[in-house]
């Protein structure tokens, strides 16, 4: 009961304290009318604001406690693949592993992992922007410069989907969200079934989420499409949908979580081994 | 969740349109960027209490008769501040949050003539939306942003 109120003391504070710096000028609340149902069927679906980042999961279930983030890292392998689809899934998983060293605070592991992340960022053309942060990066995690890092990986996703873009590779700007949010679920089952609770369990649902980044998947051009990696991901993530498709009430169990750890773990195993 | 295939073949549609909004277009125009500068500071005030600026942006237009709605993926724990700011010219902006049934949610309003603010603390994650309107009838370019904590 403690740490609900903590949980919710933590959540609702900043808003009123942020809320409170703006006060002079605020206005009286007013009925809201419900959206019309065409507003609803033509809300906008953007990546940059509906796919959420690694880095807002993390800090949702950073504050549960003291996640042991460093259980979840992975072994380093080298990837060999020329399919630039399976890069980029790859890539949006390796930015997720930049997000739980920063999580971890290992320094170490945050420059590691940098330096996997321009080498698949040269493979699609987008090492620019990864090398324009890379240095900052660095003197981030040396001095232990912790949200600086958090904000700078996310500006660094950021920039790589915009090269993507004007690259005219918008397509797999898909495939580095689906990698990052497949490797982050991992690991957020990962860190439950270290120590599950009801309230961490809960952020595991996304149903919307998921069915946007499927629609996504079905949108991209036929060759992609073919891909190996790309089909195997596409056929797991109905499974993974219909596991996160679960009502607002309903606090997943510790087994249900285990079943979802084991499919996205498959998953992101297969992203980086498919050859 | 019935509603979702529609909602995604609507947004596929609607991703036509992407282009424009999401800020990632060649060129950007004098009011884009006066609309950026303007949220930038508006969430400065919220990034001093600790909270996150989600790196992007997104930018549209709003008139009297046409808002704009934008579905987001919220993690319930984390408390939210959706931000938006558009040209000095523009006045009476207005945020707020739904749930993904389309109903109002309880959230923290701001309104300040060409800026305002909507502060929102989830209980269950998933799917939300933001719209963002304006009782002007003359179009307002306008530039959306959010932070996290």
């Amino acid at each position: 009961m403690s740490d609900l109120c903590n949980r919710l003391l933590s959540s609702v504070l900043p808003c009123l304290l942020a809320a409170s710096a703006l006060a002079q000028t605020e206005q009286p609340s007013s009925p809201v009318p419900a959206l019309a149902p065409e507003e609803v069927q033509h809300a906008l679906y953007t990546d940059v604001m509906t796919v959420p980042t690694p880095g807002e999961v993390f800090a949702a279930i950073d504050k549960g406690g003291k996640p042991n983030w460093s259980s979840q890292y992975r072994p380093p392998t080298s990837f060999n693949s020329t399919s630039r689809a399976q890069v980029a899934l790859n890539l949006g998983t390796l930015i997720a592993d930049g997000f739980i060293a920063v999580a971890a605070k290992d320094g170490q592991q945050v420059k590691n992992i940098g330096r996997d992340v321009l080498t698949l960022a040269k493979k699609l053309s987008v090492s620019d922007s990864v090398l324009a942060r890379s240095k900052s990066i660095t003197q981030f995690a040396e001095n232990g410069a912790w949200p600086q890092l958090d904000e700078e990986l996310a500006a660094t996703q950021n920039e790589v989907k915009q090269a993507l873009e004007q690259n005219r590779d918008a397509d797999l700007i898909t495939l580095v969200s689906v990698g990052g949010w497949i490797r982050g679920t991992e690991v957020v089952t990962g860190l439950l079934l270290q120590n599950y609770n009801a309230d961490d369990a809960k952020l595991l649902r996304q149903p919307a989420l998921v069915a946007y980044l499927r629609s996504k998947l079905d949108q991209v051009n036929p060759k992609l499409r073919d891909d190996k990696a790309v089909g195997k991901v596409s056929q797991q993530l109905e499974a993974v949908e219909k596991m996160v498709s679960f009502p607002a009430d309903h606090v997943p169990s510790a087994e249900e979580v285990r079943s979802l750890n084991g499919l996205v773990a498959n998953i992101a195993k297969q992203i980086s081994n498919i050859q | 969740m019935k509603r979702m295939p529609l909602l995604l073949v609507c947004a596929c549609a609607v991703n036509l349109f992407a282009g424009l909004a999401t800020g990632r277009a060649e060129t950007v125009t004098d009011d884009q960027v006066a609309a950026r500068s303007e949220v930038l500071d508006l969430a400065g005030a919220f990034e001093n209490d600790g909270f996150k600026i989600r790196d992007g942006h997104l930018f549209g237009k709003v008139a009297r008769d046409h808002a704009e709605v934008i579905s987001v993926n919220l993690y319930s724990g984390n408390a939210y501040w959706f931000s938006v700011a558009s040209t000095k010219k523009v006045d009476k902006l207005k945020v707020a949050v739904f749930d993904d049934q389309g109903k109002p949610v309880k959230f923290e309003p701001y309104a300040e003539g060409n800026r305002a603010a909507a502060g929102f603390s989830p209980e269950a994650s998933g799917l939300y939306y933001v719209k963002i309107s304006q009782e002007d009838s003359q179009p307002a370019t306008f530039c959306l942003i959010y932070c996290y904590k």
